[in-house]
């Protein structure tokens, strides 16, 4: 599969990335954590996506994701109506700022934050926090 | 350490304060206690019950938790425990998948309440504290049965035992797409009082919560216990009840935690939050999550759990449809500067819906612990790779990543010319 980022043509092997975000979503859902920081790599690392590329088409990857788990706790009687009305306008938000903030700074330093990102995820689950 | 013994000191004062106030406010049913004879000549009627167990709290209403002075009479020589309990009821469900030692199979079978109490604390003699100590640090394999036998409460527990629970048999499959089930016919009293345990373990989770080692019984069965109730738990009324055996209890001394602004009450998570908190903290993980391409639910939820006194279940159940809208809305954004690849995103996330299903079945054959450990090393040695990735040793080499960088830095100074406030996104091919 072809991509053009900026005018560089990207190619993107997706049948590798299926297999990986196969395995991927099989890990997070066993162990309960969105698969976004392991997306994040698999396509930046396994399949050479550029930073900007990876962290639109990653979040859109893990969307499915999210949405089944999303309805299978909700069955399972998990979900808190106030807690939610709480936090989502502050999820909405968040949506908005951060390609802001994405767009005005560098990928390399993008890439930077995602690797902090993933450094907290192995933290915990090295069980440190 | 210093600190914790300075806190020490004060509750010690505290107490001890509390004490002086209680003798003397309350002098006359410590009469009572200490002379039998004046008890009879107050009323005959009392005489001849058998020494019963008697309990007072020293406040009637706490300001969102507080410490609770509790302070009444039992049996000499009995260990007294006490059961605090919140009127406010709470859901709790348990997902039963593990393997039956005497069938071989597994039951999947979903239990669940809405009648377990949003609060509860069993709280057992001082002498009890080194046990609990040790059931503490036995990890999260610890069983409300057995702690209970072990410290030895199982009489003392009754408040929950008495939640219905209703049972769903569910399978596999329909769990992962999360169908309940049939429902399945009432348990009996014993059966809901074992089940009515792992409920409980389910919805508090570690033994701290749950129990606690604070009364202090002395020779004489008077006994007294100094109670925090936190902050951030569930408002109305509480109980307060002493037992020392399954017959032989108090009546319950009843007290009310009040909530008010900007605090409010999540009714499914059984517990109390300052609005803003839980807003705030949510706002700077999703930016930092949807920055980096994920949603942010992997820090929002151990962090929630951490600070607020909330159930893991309702915080997971909750923040991942949150992280829907945030992961939504950065989709929408992203697509904006077509930061974003729909062929690639649409082709791996379907397959993701596959691996999700996968997963759970797979948990039942592995343990879990270790596998956390070995993805742990592998996430920081990916983080490690990316890392590399951003160094200029790799940049150097990379002419595409080069090109983005160059471009990048071009439209930066475009747009702090100003001249080309609006052209950014739509340049983007």
């Amino acid at each position: 599969m072809h991509v053009q980022f900026w005018g560089q043509e990207f190619k993107i092997n997706v049948w590798v990335g299926c297999a990986l975000g196969f395995l991927m979503a099989i890990v997070s859902s066993m162990f309960g954590f969105g698969g976004g920081p392991f997306m994040i790599a698999i396509m930046t690392l396994a399949l050479g996506m550029p930073m900007y590329l990876a962290v639109g088409s990653s979040l859109l990857v893990i969307f499915f994701n999210t949405v089944t788990g999303s309805v299978r706790h909700f069955q399972f009687g998990n979900f808190d109506l106030v807690f939610f009305l709480i936090m989502f306008p502050a999820g909405l938000l968040g949506g908005w700022i951060a390609p802001q903030i994405t767009k005005r700074v560098s990928p390399v330093v993008a890439k930077r934050v995602a690797v902090v990102g993933l450094g907290i995820l192995s933290l915990n689950l090295l069980g440190v926090f | 350490m210093k600190r914790s013994r300075v806190w020490l000191g004060i509750g010690l004062a505290g107490g001890f304060l509390a004490l002086l106030h209680g003798s003397a406010t309350a002098a006359d049913p410590s009469q009572e206690v200490k002379a039998p004879a004046a008890q009879e000549a107050a009323g005959p009627g009392t005489a001849a019950a058998p020494p019963a167990v008697t309990i007072t709290v020293d406040q009637s209403s706490l300001d969102n938790g507080g410490t609770l002075q509790i302070s009444g009479t039992a049996p000499a020589g009995k260990p007294v425990y006490i059961e605090v309990t919140s009127e406010q009821k709470v859901r709790a469900s348990r997902f039963d998948a593990d393997l039956d030692k005497d069938t071989g199979k597994r039951p999947y079978i979903l239990y669940m309440t809405e009648d377990m109490p949003a609060f509860y604390k069993l709280f057992m003699p001082k002498e009890q504290k080194e046990a609990l100590e040790k059931l503490k640090n036995e990890g999260s394999k610890w069983s409300v049965s057995k702690a209970l036998k072990d410290l030895g409460a199982d009489a003392a527990y009754s408040a929950p035992a008495k939640a219905g629970i209703d049972r769903y048999q569910a399978t596999l499959l329909g769990s992962v797409i999360g169908s309940r089930g049939e429902l399945l016919a009432k348990m009996d009293a014993k059966e809901n009082r074992k089940r009515s345990m792992q409920l409980l373990k389910a919805k508090f989770r570690s033994p701290g919560k749950v129990f606690g080692a604070e009364v202090e019984v002395m020779p004489d069965g008077t006994f007294k216990a100094a109670v925090k109730i936190g902050q951030g738990l569930a408002p109305g009324k509480y109980s307060v009840v002493a037992a020392v055996d399954k017959s032989t209890r108090s009546q319950a001394a009843v007290f009310e935690n009040k909530i008010s602004f900007p605090y409010v009450y999540l009714g499914n998570a059984g517990a109390s939050v300052n609005l803003f908190y839980p807003f705030f903290l949510a706002l700077a993980v999703m930016i930092f999550g949807v920055m980096m391409g994920a949603g942010g639910g992997f820090i929002l939820n151990p962090l929630l759990v951490t600070l607020f006194p909330l159930p893991h279940t309702v915080v997971a159940g909750t923040v991942m449809p949150t992280v829907l809208f945030s992961q939504g809305s950065g989709i929408y954004n992203y697509s904006k500067i077509k930061f974003i690849s729909w062929k690639v995103g649409v082709a791996i996330g379907l397959s993701t819906i596959a691996g999700g299903f996968l997963g759970p079945k797979l948990t039942e054959l592995v343990t879990l612990e270790q596998y956390k450990f070995i993805f742990g090393w592998i996430l920081i040695g990916l983080s490690a790779l990316m890392l590399w990735q951003t160094m200029p040793g790799y940049l150097a080499k990379n002419k595409k990543e080069q090109a983005i960088l160059k471009e990048f830095k071009k439209r930066a100074e475009e747009a702090a010319k100003g001249a080309t406030k609006d052209t950014e996104p739509r340049r983007a091919a």
